[in-house]
């Protein structure tokens, strides 16, 4: 009904936009907003002016209605995420449970306690366990997406997730987030993945240790890689 | 010629001066930079185009082997300078095709003994950005790197440039040259300044159906071009709007995956460099990116979007300032995976001037 009334969405949105803004990334906006009564969060999916309107549209229109479907069976997979209130893919709009933590980024920035950092990294691990024995492929691993709450660390953004139980999807995400604690915590980097491995064998098993040896190989894969093999000798 | 020899004749003897050599793709480029104003003193490049199908690295050595020495010949007289006048000579030895390395590599050793100075040893993505990070006066940008044989988006962190996203497939300028190759619109790949797929886009409009690629932090090119190609064989009328399609798909997922370095690293400042730098189309997408984060972006003059010797010398003159990179001639290597997160970036952010 609302794409057949576009007076009606801009209604909609321009509503939801007189709440407080939480955050601008380079994909969305977050409001900060009630719904039925609820502290609520309000995903709206922006426009990117840099790209054509029908590309735009259809990323953002596909994007919506996977992060919904992916975030239901998630949370039913056990795995610590915010609960879906509604979902609104002809407004590429989200209402999610509002979690007033912490970025796990921020956390381990502005700390210095190697403690804090190798339990945050292995239930970051943890966590991705739990979703990949669900099905689904985080995409975006990186320490921005993680939220410390509590005490529990939650996983947000499933904008760039899918259903896969492949090993090589799933090592994706092992190697995001590995470049990720690379250029983002260089200095903890190795303390931070191996801990990050703990807590993800943790919940895998045994089946671990073939994406854990996949995740390597897309590292090597990255064109110009010095271990990589090559044809012409090196003079 | 005269009056860069003029210039150069009120030429402080303190200044450093260093030659630059470039040899990792199509470019035979050699570069004198001084570390004082006007900063460039000779750029001489000889570019190597085939008549048909793409670069095989054997050709490019030979053609290289025929004009290095007049590409360095001619960088003296355009300079007005003598060899004694060189503090060291900067060589590019990575990453890049081995035998064109190898060209490079025989002039920059052979200088540095005969001449008894030092060899620098330079990697060329180094190379890219530093030139991007003088030419702007961009201190501390995210980058976007995209050539005929390189896609990445990278930031400095902790000591080095950190890749924070790069295709996991075939590189950004490849994917053109190959589908333009494949539907024979190529070569030559550039005519009147602008690559074919620019001049063949310009009457298309958007397709709904071939595959936009972005994991994470990460591009994917492989399948665009295999469905480009397909789709083109099987209604080759659509020709415009497959290259508008292919183009607009692959460019906004690179400039993608910079907004997400940039949101992701917290930087106020975006560069481009790269052969595909000197794309306007790319430019625009990226301008207003920047500003739509309140980031300054500053486009870098299309010269020196390409590979050159400039950058190689530039670069070489920064580690020459900070005593690394020092290589005996003996032992300069090439690397052709060299990768740019192994080289140690001690004068960041300071830039030459």
């Amino acid at each position: 009904m609302v794409s057949r009334h576009p007076w009606l969405a801009e209604g909609i949105l321009e509503y939801i936009r007189r709440y407080e803004l939480l955050s601008r990334g380079a994909e969305s906006e977050l409001y900060l907003g009630l719904f039925l009564g609820q502290r609520v969060v309000f995903k709206l999916r922006r426009r990117k002016k840099y790209m054509d309107p029908m590309l735009d549209r259809k990323i953002r229109r596909t994007r919506t209605f996977k992060e919904a479907r992916i975030i239901l069976q998630a949370y039913k997979g056990g795995v610590a995420t915010p609960r879906l209130f509604g979902f609104y893919p002809s407004l590429y709009l989200l209402v999610l449970e509002y979690i007033p933590g912490k970025r796990m980024k921020d956390v381990i920035e502005e700390s210095s306690d190697l403690k804090l950092i190798t339990l945050l990294s292995r239930n970051a691990g943890y966590q991705l366990g739990l979703l990949h024995s669900s099905g689904i492929v985080h995409g975006d691993t990186t320490t921005s997406n993680f939220i410390l709450y509590r005490d529990r660390l939650y996983v947000i953004d499933f904008g760039l997730s899918d259903f896969s139980k492949s090993v090589e999807d799933r090592a994706v995400d092992l190697h995001l987030f590995r470049r990720s604690i690379e250029s983002t915590h260089a200095k903890y980097s190795d303390i931070m993945y191996s801990s990050f491995l703990e807590g993800y064998r943790e919940r895998m098993g045994s089946i671990a240790e073939e994406i854990i040896e996949k995740a390597e190989e897309i590292r090597l894969r990255g064109r110009y890689i010095e271990e990589r093999r090559t044809v012409w000798r090196d003079i | 010629m005269e009056n860069a020899a003029t210039q150069n004749s009120s030429r402080n003897d303190n200044d450093t001066i260093i030659l630059g050599i470039e040899s990792t793709a199509h470019t035979f480029g050699v570069g004198i930079v001084s570390s004082s104003k006007p900063f460039i003193l000779a750029d001489i490049r000889k570019r190597y185009t085939p008549e048909k199908g793409g670069i095989l690295p054997r050709e490019v050595a030979q053609y290289f082997s025929t004009v290095a020495s007049d590409a360095i010949h001619e960088a003296f007289t355009v300079s007005g300078l003598s060899p004694k006048d060189l503090n060291a000579v900067a060589v590019a030895l990575g990453p890049g095709m081995g035998p064109a390395l190898r060209v490079g590599a025989t002039v920059a050793r052979a200088l540095s003994s005969h001449l008894k100075i030092p060899l620098i040893a330079v990697n060329h993505a180094i190379a890219h950005i530093e030139i991007a990070r003088f030419l702007t006066g961009l201190k501390d940008p995210i980058v976007l790197y995209v050539s005929g044989g390189n896609t990445t988006v990278t930031a400095y962190n902790h000591g080095a440039y950190r890749v924070f996203g790069e295709t996991l497939d075939i590189a950004l300028g490849n994917l053109q040259d190959t589908f333009a190759r494949e539907v024979g619109l190529a070569p030559p790949y550039i005519r009147d300044g602008r690559h074919v797929i620019d001049h063949c886009a310009d009457n298309g409009s958007f397709l709904e159906d071939l595959p936009y690629v972005v994991k994470g932090q990460d591009v994917s090119f492989s399948g665009l071009l295999t469905a480009s190609v397909r789709k083109y064989e099987k209604s080759p009328s659509l020709l415009p709007d497959i290259c508008y399609t292919l183009r607009e798909i692959a460019y906004s997922s690179v400039v993608e995956v910079t907004e997400r370095g940039l949101a992701h690293l917290g930087k106020k400042q975006v560069i481009v460099t790269g052969g595909v730098a000197a794309s306007d189309f790319l430019n625009e997408k990226v301008e207003i990116m920047a500003k739509s984060h309140n980031a300054s972006f500053i486009r870098i003059p299309k010269k020196y979007a390409g590979d050159n010797g400039v950058m190689i010398a530039l670069t070489g003159l920064l580690m020459y300032r900070h005593g690394i990179g020092f290589t005996e001639p003996s032992k300069a290597f090439i690397k052709q995976r060299w990768r740019l997160d192994k080289v140690p970036v001690p004068w960041y952010p300071d830039t030459l001037g």
